[in-house]
């Protein structure tokens, strides 16, 4: 019992960072109905500029954070840029094919401007766990959950609450009907696009500071996990992100508890697949 | 108010509006008939700007439109009514209202408050459904609020494509009354329409687009009084 509670509760904590990647696919794929593969390469390039920042100047947490997310925005506008505006007029796939091309790019790019393969990056909290009765929090778990709880909060306060917010949700519903109220839909798309970069450059702090490292293949490990927390959560649909990415989380725990790490990933892959086959009613990309 | 001057309009190789021209005079009701595949909803997609017609001229209010991006035709003053009428179906009603006015957002939010509370009197259905997801409101009641949202953004031009269809003869008769009442308080409206019956008994002109010609125009009681027409598409048999 106490296992399954301690899984549970890792699961959340780990969990929460992938909602935050789903919402980062999400918003991408609801407004431009486009896959962005490229999505965890771009927040790659945030980590490797923010642990080159780190290893430059040690101790400067907060410039560390910011160059983490300016980069993961700037490659964001990269991708944007070619992937998708200069293919709108193409079909859907093309973008897809080209967001892979970007991603060896990026993947190739911070391994030829780093000294080694595995890049540090640090921790803002050295503080002990905390137990609570039989269950031990980390605290770079805590900061995970903590922090990405309170980037989802601001998330859904700006696409709830805002005319911006509504103006995205409203493009991601009908991209013919907004451009009929007048919405500049290309415009709105490059916009979101933004937010999605900037949340996942949130996301990739939050996420480098527990493992405290970075190699190339975190692009392939965020657009994997972004994406499967995106599906799990039905593919176009905000909420379900955020459980798709607390189902993965403690799907993952669990199976690391119970049946061994070796075991983690094929699990998740077996419930993306049982998700995805068992659900016809899977609402690809109609709104957020 | 509307011409449309020699428009042609292409998809790829299709041909789909082959120099079409035609008028919406100010304070009429114009209503285009015509098959499915006439090119009905491309002409209508033109003049929103959504198309852009490979050549020809469509002149609102004097000024040329062909070219102008969609987004900029509705501050123009031109709103459509799509088919299938295109609510946005996970936003609440109020939201969907208020999407409709947001070319007006920032300029006029007071308008727009004043207008939104004249829709929800206008429409109270729409009251009632205001905190519900637009995709749950039955067909009839996406259409009014379909029209509701288009004349959020307060058009001079209303132009509504297909309002009937896949709707309850009891419905469609509302949503022709609320045109003839619109038309009546002097916005100008141009209607697509299978149901030529019913579009005929509110329109002041009709044209007759087939296969992306003018076929035929003329008043409701001329076209009525074409036999070859009446036979098509009212139903209409004699002798």
């Amino acid at each position: 019992m106490v296992d399954f509670l301690q899984a549970l509760v890792d699961g959340v904590m780990l969990g929460a960072t992938y909602s935050l990647l789903g919402l980062g696919f999400t918003l991408i794929f609801g407004v431009l109905r486009r896959l962005n593969l490229a999505f965890g390469p771009t927040i790659l390039v945030g980590i490797y500029a923010g642990s080159h920042l780190s290893l430059a100047w040690p101790g400067a947490l907060v410039p560390v954070v910011a160059v983490t997310v300016a980069g993961a925005l700037l490659a964001g506008v990269y991708v944007e840029r070619f992937s998708f505006r200069a293919l709108a007029r193409q079909a859907p796939v093309v973008s897809m094919i080209s967001t892979f091309a970007v991603w060896m790019q990026l993947q190739e790019l911070v391994s030829l401007l780093s000294p080694s393969r595995t890049m540090p990056y640090p921790s803002p909290v050295w503080l002990p766990a905390v137990a609570v009765g039989p269950i031990l929090l980390r605290s770079d778990g805590l900061l995970m959950w903590s922090g990405a709880t309170l980037i989802m909060l601001a998330l859904f306060a700006l696409l709830y609450r805002t005319r911006f917010g509504t103006t995205i949700r409203a493009v991601a519903d009908s991209s013919e009907a907004a451009t009929l109220m007048g919405v500049n839909v290309a415009m709105v798309g490059a916009a979101a696009f933004l937010v999605a970069s900037a949340v996942g450059g949130l996301a990739g702090v939050l996420i480098a500071q527990s493992h405290q490292q970075v190699t190339p293949y975190f692009g392939l490990w965020a657009t994997v996990k972004g994406m499967t927390a995106m599906l799990l959560g039905g593919a176009g649909s905000l909420p379900g992100a955020v459980v798709g990415g607390l189902a993965l989380g403690v799907v993952e725990t669990q199976t690391l508890w119970h049946f061994g790490g070796q075991w983690r990933d094929l699990v998740s892959y077996a419930l993306l697949f049982l998700v995805v086959a068992l659900s016809p009613r899977t609402r690809w990309g109609s709104g957020l | 108010m509307l011409e449309v001057q020699d428009v042609v309009t292409s998809y790829g190789m299709i041909q789909a509006l082959k120099g079409v021209s035609l008028a919406a005079r100010t304070g009429e009701v114009t209503c285009i008939l015509g098959p499915n595949g006439a090119g009905k909803t491309t002409l209508l997609y033109t003049i929103a700007g959504i198309l852009r017609p490979r050549s020809g001229s469509v002149r609102f209010e004097g000024r040329e439109l062909a070219g102008v991006p969609a987004d900029q035709v509705v501050r123009r003053g031109i709103s459509l009514v799509p088919e299938n009428r295109l609510v946005f179906a996970h936003m609440t009603v109020r939201e969907n209202l208020l999407a409709g006015a947001y070319a007006r957002l920032g300029r006029d939010g007071g308008g727009v408050k004043v207008d939104l509370e004249a829709m929800l009197e206008r429409f109270p259905i729409l009251r009632q459904r205001a905190g519900q997801a637009a995709g749950t409101l039955s067909g009839g009641e996406q259409q009014m609020l379909a029209v509701a949202r288009a004349l959020m953004a307060r058009p001079r031009l209303l132009m509504m494509d297909e309002p009937s269809l896949g709707l309850a003869p009891m419905i469609v008769e509302q949503i022709f009354e609320i045109v003839a009442a619109l038309n009546r308080e002097g916005i100008t409206v141009l209607l697509v329409e299978q149901n030529a019956r019913l579009a005929l008994s509110i329109a002041h002109h009709a044209y007759l687009l087939e296969q992306g010609r003018i076929a035929f125009r003329g008043t409701p009681s001329e076209v009525s009084a074409n036999e070859a027409i009446s036979r098509a598409y009212l139903g209409i048999k004699r002798g």
